[in-house]
């Protein structure tokens, strides 16, 4: 067993083989015309395959990403002589970045994700060398790369009642995966289609909000068949508790109005209770009564 | 060291773009920035100040929406230290960088730590103080002011290897007073507030492993997610219920309803990508059980005016074994081509045991036993495929198919008596997908994108039956200039005999950003969005009544403009403006429509017309070579249209200083 360790953590610290490549000039040559450039590239991530000299040339350091460069040494410079980001289609350059960072699970599903489709490329949010955010190299700080084309989201974030984006508190990819996320089956595979999932493939809400997870012994269909959505506007609402409806009745009488082919048992969602009047105000505040709609251990009609 | 100017100037479009409160201000506005320390360059940056804030109308609102106070703050800070030649000692890279630490309501520190090649080590820290009035739910009843931390650990070794192992700590914790609500002494009657003391905790332990063999990577994780509660209920003081027209009381209250549980998971994970095929897999597999003890006490007098005293106990469990994966193929026949299935299922059962006791002095209560099963198993299957029709042009479209069962099963047994009753229901959805972009030039992006569904039985009358959505954006962009028009509309129509459920969501949006010479940035935009829902609904109210309709309009205008100028590299200048104004279906006053179900309250619910507004400044002055001087004041105007308790004006700023290096 012990030989078997050994020959696995030998094997996983082995250096990758040097390649010689063909029309490789190497990072050095790059800097003489590119100082701006090279002189920060120590603080970028990419540098780290280079420091180690130990990675192949055509996947460390300029050439890694750019491809050979000698071509476009000679040429004196020029897009058409080397591998230029700013000239390439959005699938070039997602595989060009994919080539190393494929295999890293956040980027598991890239290829479907609607940021793919709609031909949002890796260059549209990242910025390798001059990214102000420390971290990812991000274009721009995230919710103003996520504002950009997400314009009516931003709206949202400006209601009274929002998730704390804004204010610094939490990041659009708490909740999405930019770079695409498996099919959020408990919609359907409807939208949305880049959440990010909590470990069981539930809702990203409940990495959180984990009082909501359960299991109860009575739980909200609502709340486990179509998610939290039914109820609430994530991103921000202009109604308290990030609600679709301002009051909680008609929120809750939506559903619960009989109607056939509905609910569990495709009879209807129950109406309220007889002993209700709506007229009243009293029955008007539901979950003043209802006080555990998400989920109750002790009652089935969540009152305690 | 220069700092890049086109950096200062993205992280000042970024600024506006996000307009966060007014702080902290952005370090990469400071000067030159960076010593070489040994083998390693040290950049730093510490703001330090005092918040003030004035509040003129309803606090707990502002505390609700805003929350900033008075006092010192460290208001951001950052440290970097990077190894120059890649081959540092101990670490090759530091970076730190905080928010709010000191009394902000909303506080971060985030800190990675890594040596190339050996150890990666990423720490998050949040804190949030949630304060919730809740007025116009439950009374405002169901108020909460608590806090809420979040930690995360997260640590690799031989991050850049083919094996890579894997190690992880969370931990999520919520404290703090609340307010809740109980109904005492039967179903009908009265209801009192209650103090709560919230007290939740979550932890979960992370440990994993990552093996890349011939071009296949393997990601094996195994999680403990351990949770409990042990929030308490009391009751202040003897208290004649929200209804003063009926005779309960409630003279005492004491409860106690512990619960802990795990959810223990896997998940594997694996990937492959080549030329002409990429493939990933996922599974995972979650056993969530909890167990819990419920104690109610409670001592008053019943709705004819006698004493009542009732103890009611539960115990029980729940379980929640979900078992979910997805497997994604992508094919690229043709460089121009990319063909994408993905499927994945979804399988949960929630199974809990609850018995019951109640004993009071008015009736004998045996043990009622229940048992409560729900299982949901929904497989989708979507394919999409994508194809470069020209230089310019990208077609693409997609048949997603889902299928949903749910199941649930229902026993109570009191005595001997016992009931079981068992439903299924399936519910299919196809949907189709379209769209086109186009690049006619290079600054110029088009978008269009269509989807169809189908759902032959959803589950709630809410839910999505008939649908399609449209949508389509423009953009237009430049080094200096960036406009982007946006459309996007969703329809839904659920209908069945009694009950029509319709909704029509449209947003439409412009936006602008503009950097015309160094020293000056704008940022601009406009957003429409329009909600308006049509439900069926049926209630009692003297006798069932049918045939009503809800209805919810929302007509809801959001905009923001800023503009940043620098004066001689030496100042800097922000100022900002976002208003978003409900304006309802235009009635002037709450009651006045005629349109809705008889009862006033429900006409009334349909709009909610207000306002939210806030125009910002901030100015940024470089008194020395690392040492600047900012202050910032953000104003915020809230007003709803017809219910004016929540109304508020708050006046926020602060003043700090930058030092940088």
């Amino acid at each position: 067993m012990k030989l078997l360790i050994g020959l696995v953590l030998f094997w996983a610290a082995c250096p990758v083989a040097h390649a010689q490549a063909t029309g490789y000039a190497g990072s050095a040559v790059c800097k003489t015309c590119h100082p701006d450039v090279w002189l920060n590239f120590y603080k970028n991530p990419h540098y780290r395959n280079l420091a180690s000299g130990k990675a192949p040339v055509e996947r460390s350091g300029c050439e890694g990403c750019h491809g050979p460069g000698k071509a476009h040494v000679e040429a004196r410079g020029g897009k058409a002589t080397i591998r230029a980001f700013s000239v390439m289609a959005p699938k070039q350059v997602l595989d060009g970045c994919l080539a190393c960072h494929a295999k890293d699970l956040s980027r598991a599903n890239i290829r479907r994700s609607s940021h793919t489709l709609a031909e949002v490329a890796c260059t549209s949010c990242h910025s390798i060398h001059k990214s102000p955010v420390p971290k990812f190299l991000l274009a721009q700080k995230q919710t103003g790369l996520c504002y950009g084309c997400h314009s009516s989201v931003r709206a949202q974030f400006a209601m009274p009642f929002k998730h704390r984006v804004n204010e610094g508190f939490m990041n659009c990819t708490d909740c999405h995966n930019p770079h695409g996320a498996p099919a959020p089956t408990w919609r359907m595979a409807s939208r949305p289609r880049m959440g990010e999932l909590a470990a069981a493939n539930e809702e990203a809400c409940l990495k959180c909000h984990s009082d909501k997870r359960g299991p109860f012994a009575f739980e909200h269909p609502a709340v486990r068949v179509d998610g939290c959505e039914t109820c609430h506007s994530p991103h921000g609402s202009a109604n308290p508790r990030l609600l679709r409806r301002p009051v909680v009745f008609t929120l809750c009488l939506e559903c619960h109005n009989g109607a056939d082919s509905f609910g569990r048992e495709a009879d209807g969602i129950t109406v309220q209770s007889p002993s209700h009047n709506m007229a009243q105000p009293r029955y008007q505040n539901c979950t003043t009564c209802h006080a555990r709609i998400h989920g109750s251990n002790a009652d089935p009609f969540f009152l305690r | 060291m220069r700092v890049n100017p086109i950096a200062i100037l993205i992280s000042a479009a970024a600024t506006l773009a996000g307009q966060p409160p007014a702080a902290p201000t952005p370090a990469a506005v400071g000067t030159a920035r960076g010593e070489n320390v040994g083998g390693y360059n040290l950049t730093t940056a510490f703001e330090t100040g005092y918040r003030f804030r004035a509040v003129d109308g309803n606090y707990g609102k502002y505390r609700s929406d805003v929350n900033y106070g008075n006092g010192l703050r460290l208001l951001s800070g950052s440290l970097t230290v990077h190894s120059r030649e890649g081959r540092g000692g101990l670490f090759d890279e530091i970076v730190l960088s905080t928010l709010g630490l000191g009394n902000d309501p909303y506080q971060s520190s985030n800190l990675r730590v890594q040596k190339n090649r050996l150890y990666r080590y990423d720490f998050a820290w949040r804190l949030n103080e949630y304060y919730n009035p809740a007025l116009p739910i439950s009374f405002g009843e169901h108020a909460a002011n608590t806090i809420r931390r979040l930690q995360d650990h997260d640590f690799v070794l031989f991050p850049q290897s083919s094996l890579r192992l894997f190690a992880g700590y969370s931990r999520n914790s919520q404290n703090g007073p609340a307010l809740t609500t109980v109904q005492q002494f039967g179903s009908g009657n009265d209801e009192f507030p209650l103090f709560a003391d919230v007290r939740r905790l979550r932890n979960e332990y992370r440990l994993g492993a990552e093996v890349l063999v011939m071009g296949v990577r393997l990601n094996i994780l195994r999680g403990w997610d351990r949770f409990s509660d042990t929030t308490g209920a009391t009751l202040g003081a003897a208290s004649a219920g929200n209804n003063a027209g009926d005779l309960v009381t409630l003279a005492s209250l004491r409860r106690a309803e512990p619960y802990g549980g795990s959810s223990p998971y896997w998940r594997a994970t694996l990937g492959a990508d080549h030329k002409l095929w990429a493939a990933s897999g996922r599974f995972s597999y979650t056993d969530g059980f909890r167990r819990f003890y419920f104690d109610e006490l409670a001592s008053g007098t019943g709705r004819f005016g006698a004493a009542q005293n009732r103890q009611i106990l539960v115990a029980g469990d729940g379980r929640r074994p979900v078992a979910a994966g997805n497997l994604t193929i992508s094919l690229f026949p043709a460089s121009r081509l990319t063909l994408t299935n993905h499927t994945a299922f979804h399988h949960a059962r929630m199974e809990g045991d609850s018995v019951y006791r109640e004993v009071n002095n008015a009736t004998a209560f045996d043990n009622l036993l229940e048992f409560r099963f729900l299982g949901i198993r929904a497989i989708s299957n979507l394919t999409d495929a994508s194809f470069r029709a020209a230089k310019w042009a990208t077609l693409y479209g997609g048949y997603h198919f889902s299928a949903r069962r749910v199941r649930s099963r229902e026993s109570e047994t009191v005595g001997e008596f016992s009931d079981l009753r068992a439903a299924e229901q399936n519910n299919r959805l196809h949907a189709g997908l379209a769209g086109l972009r186009l690049n006619p030039a290079k600054p110029v992006r088009v978008s269009l994108d269509a989807e169809i569904g189908r759902a032959d039985r959803p589950f709630y009358p809410v839910s999505e039956k008939n649908y399609h959505a449209l949508g389509g954006r423009l953009q237009y962009k430049t080094k200096t200039l960036e406009l982007a028009a946006a459309s996007r509309a969703n329809y839904n129509t659920n209908s069945v005999a009694l009950a029509v459920h319709s909704s029509r969501a449209r947003n439409h949006s412009l936006s602008g950003s503009w950097t015309p010479r160094d020293w000056l940035s704008l940022d601009a935009g406009y957003s429409k969005l329009h909600l308006d829902t049509v439900s069926g609904m049926a209630f009692f109210a003297a006798g069932l009544v049918e045939g009503q309709r809800s209805y919810y309009v929302s007509n809801l205008h959001a905009a923001h403009g800023g503009v940043r100028v620098a004066i001689r590299s030496r100042a800097d200048l922000w100022l900002g403006y976002t208003r978003v104004q409900d304006t309802g279906d235009g009635r002037p006053a709450a009651a006045a429509s005629s349109r809705g179900p008889d009862i006033l309250a429900f006409r009334i619910a349909q709009v909610f017309p207000l306002s939210f507004e806030s125009p910002m400044a901030r100015f940024s002055m470089r008194l020395r070579g690392k040492l600047r001087w900012n202050a910032g004041y953000q104003h915020y105007r809230y007003g709803e249209e017809f219910f004016r308790q929540q109304n508020y004006r708050a006046h926020t700023g602060y003043t700090s200083v930058l030092w940088s290096f």
